[in-house]
């Protein structure tokens, strides 16, 4: 496709001091940021900046699949819907799903299928909506990521999260965390996401040349690089409520409250699984009670008083 | 064993190792991998005797056969209503299980009437959209779950809120042997129903406190894993009403 505004590339991608064009070493990652609940109506969300891109995801199930004909008996299918904004490229996209996306999300789903416990969900799908606000190369690397992140946040059992980087060639060296120009002008490149407990690929795709050895360096350093992320993702959860830990912690001692029993009011009880029989029971005699005094509160008390000072 | 019973339960992430140690067994929330143990949700990591469980912080409700849950109706056909009930699947009402009494007219040697006719009947009870509290008579991998409008405290809801909270985080909101709850009652006068499927029916006797009641449940909602939560909640909800001039 000819694009209206060409994209000009430098010449030299690597100065001479080994530098790249954002001046990082060969291996290092571009700044990485996850935050997981970003979305109010999503069962599980999650937001990633990775370098430049910037990308939501959402998770929706297990629920009903529709068209009904595409539910499995046996197990529940995994579907990812990976969209791209028009004003997330260099040029306007077409908001029309293409070829590239359709291509995205299913390698989506194959690298998260693995982590997913899918046989527990008969007849249902669990949907997850990714949508790239900016792009800056390395995308699905980074949706892969994201929607992992979302998953986790949907309370759904996991057996690992998933870290997906890339790993490309520039100027005859290799190279970790491909940015949108050496993708783009580079000589090759390696998108992967590794299953974090065993470090297992569920994605590996390359594009390009290299040598054996030119491979060997670059696997190695995408595994260097999923483990970083890997970092990242599980400080942002914890992170998140260990916040809160600290808010309610300050709060305790502001009441005075500091003879905290950890093991006696904690989530996770079993005690507390049931609303007690009583309770419940109750609740009706609670209810017809509480009509008969509403009734007799809320009615007359303006009427009541006018007519006494009209008495007087 | 060398792990004791930590002081505060730990946080944890899908896939982190819980512990290598062999001597433990994965309980709930955990499974084995080798000989390590490894965690499937984020929730809180708890050592019980030889168990370690993790205790998830989010997640979908899973229906169990005699959980009472807050339904809505989506769907009627001519034999069942469709209801809603915050699952995978939604749960089938048929009409003899939303008859509250049995009909004199069906009674056998004075039959005027065919059971048909009375489920037909029946039907007219709920509409599209009615809320409906009801307890689950039946759940199993292949078909959709189905539940029951008969018995005590079950029926169509015709009043107050309905807000929708986490489903892990219910048992915070009944609290230990119903402390959590038995508080808000008493402080904001406020009747509540908790369904298992996390969805709260609230009815106030003013807005006002109905209000107050739904903060609550949702300062419960955010801080579900911290210590000391009992307190601070009256805390919280007096100083409000003091705040807004509450009785």
């Amino acid at each position: 496709m000819t694009l209206l505004i060409p994209e000009t590339y430098p010449k030299k991608l690597i100065d001479k001091n080994g530098k790249r064009l954002d001046g990082r070493a060969l291996d290092e990652l571009r700044p990485f940021k996850c935050k997981i609940g970003v979305l109010a109506n999503a069962h599980g969300s999650a937001y990633v900046e990775h370098g430049k891109n910037k990308i939501y995801a959402g998770v929706y199930g297990p629920r009903e699949v529709h068209p009904r004909h595409l539910a499995r008996p046996d197990k529940g299918i995994l579907r990812v819907y990976y969209r791209m904004s028009s004003f997330s490229v260099h040029e306007r996209k077409s908001p029309a799903p293409n070829r590239r996306e359709r291509e995205i999300s299913k390698i989506i789903e194959d690298a998260l299928a693995p982590t997913l416990f899918l046989e527990l969900y008969p007849n249902s799908a669990i949907e997850i909506f990714v949508q790239v606000i900016a792009a800056d190369g390395g995308t699905r690397c980074a949706s892969t990521t994201a929607a992992s992140l979302a998953l986790a946040d949907a309370g759904l059992p996991l057996k690992s999260l998933v870290a997906g980087v890339a790993a490309g060639k520039v100027d005859g060296k290799i190279i970790l965390d491909c940015g949108d120009i050496e993708d783009k002008a580079g000589q090759a490149d390696i998108p992967a996401a590794i299953r974090m407990t065993d470090e297992e690929y569920t994605l590996l795709q390359f594009d390009g040349e290299m040598t054996p050895e030119e491979l060997e360096t670059a696997i190695s350093y995408v595994k260097k690089g999923a483990r970083e992320i890997f970092a990242k993702q599980t400080a942002a959860i914890k992170e998140k409520f260990e916040r809160i830990r600290q808010e309610t912690d300050a709060e305790n001692k502001k009441i005075g409250k500091t003879d905290i029993n950890p093991d006696d009011d904690m989530l996770g009880d079993e005690d507390s699984m049931d609303m007690p029989l009583e309770l419940e029971k109750g609740l009706e005699r609670v209810k017809e009670d509480k009509t008969k005094s509403s009734d007799k509160s809320s009615k007359p008390e303006k009427e009541v008083n006018t007519l006494k000072e009209e008495s007087k | 064993m060398t792990e004791a019973n930590t002081d505060i339960r730990q946080i944890v992430v899908p896939g982190e190792i819980l512990t290598e140690d062999s001597n433990f067994l994965p309980g709930r929330g955990a499974i084995r991998k080798g000989n390590k143990l490894i965690s499937i949700y984020i929730g809180l990591k708890e050592v019980r005797g030889k168990y370690i469980n993790v205790v998830p912080l989010r997640g979908k409700y899973r229906p169990e056969i005699g959980d009472k849950v807050i339904g809505k109706i989506v769907d009627i056909t001519s034999v069942k209503w469709r209801v809603d009930i915050n699952a995978c699947d939604t749960g089938a009402l048929k009409p003899k299980d939303s008859m509250d009494v049995y009909d004199k007219r069906s009674q056998r040697g004075r039959a005027k009437v065919s059971s048909r006719e009375l489920e037909f009947e029946a039907m007219k009870k709920f509409g599209l959209g009615d809320m409906l509290i009801a307890k689950i008579v039946s759940v199993d991998r292949v078909s959709e779950p189905v539940i029951t409008t008969v018995g005590e405290s079950l029926g169509k809801i015709t009043e107050g809120t309905i807000i929708s909270v986490d489903v892990p985080k219910i048992p915070r909101i009944i609290g230990k042997k119903g402390s959590m709850i038995k508080l808000l009652k008493d402080l904001t006068t406020c009747r509540l129903f908790i369904a298992k499927n996390g969805l709260v029916w609230i009815r106030g006797v003013s807005p006002e406190l109905e209000n107050l009641c739904i903060e609550a449940i949702r300062k419960i909602e955010r801080e579900a894993h911290t210590t000391g939560l009992t307190d601070r909640i009256q805390y919280y909800i007096q100083e409000k009403k003091q705040e807004r001039g509450l009785k």
